[in-house]
C-alpha cells in the first residue's frame, strides 16, 4: 500500500510540480487524515517527512534535535489536519511552514541545546531505512534539488545569499543585513525580489 | 518610527521565510489584514520557500516514522473550526486574525492534549480490531481480543510514552509504555524471518531480575500485531532474543536489542 503510493508519488513527481497532482492528493488525505485516518497519514508521512526533515536538518544542523522538531511538526499535521484550509496555500507549503516555523522557534530559544536523555539512549545508530522507499526518495530529492539550485544559480548573488541564509540558514532579515554588510531596506528587497524570481523559475502556482 | 505601508509591502518575502521578528512581525501580520495583494503574493512566495525545502529532502531516519505513527495513536486532533458559518453572532475575534496565512505553527507549543477522550479511545480499538482480523486461527483470535482492551487502555493512557530501537540482525522495535499503569504495548517491524522452530521472545530485564514478556507473533504486512508486557518495575529494560518454538524461562541466547523504557 505505502510502496503503491510511493511508485505513483514518484510518477507524479516526475511529469508534475509539487504542488500539482500531488497537491491535489494532500488536500484529499489532509481531509481524511482530519478524520482519523491513520492509513491517510501514512501517505501524508510519505509525501512531506523528507522535505520537512532535510529542511530541519539543514536550519538546526544537530540530527538529534532535527529528530525531535520533524517530530513534533509531523504530529502536529496529524493534530491540526482540520484546520488546513486550501485557501491558505497547498498542504506542502502550509506543512512546510509549520516546519519552517517550529525549526526557527528553536533556534531562536535559549533551550536549544537541552536533548532529552531517551533519544540518544535510543538513537538509530546503524538503522537501514527500506530500500525501496529510500531509492523513490532519492530520485524524487535530487529531481527537485537539481531544479531548486538551477533556479537559485539564476539568482544574483545577493539575492541567492540573502534568501539562503534566511531559509536555510535560519536568520532574521535584520541578521542577513548584518551578515552580509548591507542595508536592511536592501536585504529586504533582495529577499523579495529573489524569490518572486525564484518563484518564476519554479512556476510555482498559488 | 512607523512603517509606511508600501514598506511594509516590501516585507511579503522576509515574512514568507520567517525572517521577521516582532514587533514587526505584528505591524505586517495587521496589514495583511488590510492588503489582499499582500496575502496573494505571501501565499505564492510561501509556495517557493516549500520548493526549497523539497530542494533540501533527506529520507527521515526510520525511528521517526515510528515515534511520530505511535504518537498519532495518543493524540487527540482538533475539530474543525465551525465558527464562521454556524455561529455569525460571533465576528471579527482575534483568532480570525492569524488564519489568514499563518498555520498553527508557534502558538500551539506545550498544548498537546494529553487527555483522550472517548472518541479517541474508539478509533484506537477500531484500529486494534483491524489487526486482529489479519490473525488467522481462533485460539489467536482469542488471545488477540483478551488483549485488545488492554493493549488501547495502555496506548490511550495520559502519560503513554513511545520509544523505538534497532535490532542487531535487522528490525525496529517500538514500545509504548504507561508507567502508571506498569504497562507496555510492544510491536515490531522489519525483523527477520525465523523458522518454524524459533520464536522471537521479549523479556523484561532490571533489577527485579530477567522475566519474560511473552513471545512476539510472526508479522503481518511488515509488522508484528501489539504484545502487551504487563508488570513493568523501575529500571526495566525491553529485551528480545531467538528461542526455541514455544519461548523458555531464561533467555538462552544473547539480546538482539535490549533497550530502555521510553522515560
Amino acid at each position: 500500500m505505502g510502496r503503491m503510493k510511493v511508485q505513483r508519488t514518484l510518477r507524479a513527481r516526475l511529469s508534475e510540480d509539487v504542488a500539482g497532482e500531488d497537491g491535489d492528493d494532500l488536500v484529499r488525505l489532509l481531509s481524511q487524515v482530519a478524520r482519523g485516518d491513520h492509513q491517510a497519514f501514512e501517505a501524508v508521512y510519505a509525501e512531506l517527512a523528507g522535505p520537512v526533515y532535510g529542511m530541519i536538518c539543514r536550519v538546526l544542523r544537530d540530527p538529534a534535535q532535527s529528530e525531535e522538531v520533524a517530530q513534533e511538526v509531523l504530529l502536529e499535521i496529524w493534530r491540526t489536519a482540520s484546520r488546513y484550509d486550501t485557501e491558505k496555500g497547498s498542504p506542502a507549503a502550509w506543512a512546510l511552514t509549520i516546519a519552517h516555523r517550529r525549526a526557527i522557534d528553536r533556534v531562536r530559544s535559549e533551550t536549544a541545546c537541552t536533548r532529552r536523555e531517551h533519544n540518544a539512549a535510543t538513537d538509530p545508530g546503524n538503522r537501514e531505512p527500506d530500500d525501496h522507499d529510500v531509492v523513490a526518495d532519492i530520485v524524487a530529492a535530487s529531481i527537485d534539488q537539481q531544479r531548486v539550485r538551477r533556479c537559485l544559480d539564476g539568482l544574483s548573488v545577493l539575492q541567492r545569499e540573502a534568501v539562503t541564509l534566511a531559509y536555510y540558514g535560519g536568520y532574521s532579515y535584520p541578521e542577513v543585513s548584518a551578515l552580509l554588510g548591507v542595508a536592511l531596506g536592501t536585504v529586504k528587497t533582495r529577499i523579495r525580489d529573489g524569490l518572486i524570481r525564484l518563484r518564476d523559475c519554479m512556476e510555482v502556482t498559488s | 518610527v512607523k512603517p509606511q505601508p508600501s514598506e511594509l509591502h516590501l516585507l511579503t518575502g522576509s515574512y514568507a521565510l520567517d525572517a521577521v521578528d516582532e514587533p514587526e512581525l505584528e505591524a505586517f501580520e495587521r496589514h495583511l489584514t488590510q492588503c489582499g495583494s499582500c496575502v496573494t503574493e505571501v501565499r505564492g512566495l510561501r509556495e517557493t520557500a516549500a520548493r526549497l525545502a523539497f530542494g533540501v529532502a533527506v529520507p527521515p531516519p526510520p525511528a521517526l516514522h515510528e515515534q511520530v505513527m505511535a504518537a498519532t495513536y495518543r493524540t487527540r486532533q482538533l475539530p474543525p473550526l465551525t465558527s464562521r458559518p454556524m455561529r455569525p453572532e460571533r465576528h471579527g475575534s482575534a483568532k480570525r486574525r492569524g488564519s489568514v496565512v499563518r498555520p498553527p505553527g508557534r502558538d500551539n507549543r506545550g498544548r498537546r492534549i494529553k487527555i483522550l477522550l472517548p472518541v479517541a479511545a474508539v478509533s484506537l480499538a477500531a484500529v486494534v480490531a483491524l489487526a486482529v482480523l489479519q490473525v488467522r486461527t481462533h485460539d489467536q483470535l482469542n488471545t488477540a481480543q483478551a488483549n485488545q482492551n488492554a493493549v488501547a487502555a495502555v496506548l490511550s493512557a495520559p502519560d503513554a510514552r513511545a520509544g523505538s530501537g534497532a535490532a542487531t540482525d535487522g528490525g525496529t522495535v517500538t514500545v509504548v509504555i504507561s508507567h502508571g499503569r506498569d504497562e507496555a504495548v510492544v510491536t515490531a517491524a522489519g525483523m527477520p524471518a525465523l523458522p518454524g522452530s524459533e520464536v522471537y521472545q521479549l523479556w523484561l530485564m532490571g533489577p527485579a531480575g530477567t522475566r519474560s514478556a511473552g513471545l512476539l507473533p510472526a508479522e503481518h504486512g511488515g509488522r508484528t500485531n501489539p504484545v502487551l508486557a504487563a508488570g513493568i518495575r523501575a529500571g526495566d529494560r525491553l529485551g528480545i532474543t531467538v528461542e526455541p518454538a514455544g519461548g523458555t524461562t531464561q533467555p538462552t541466547t544473547s539480546p538482539l536489542i535490549e533497550m530502555p523504557m521510553p522515560a
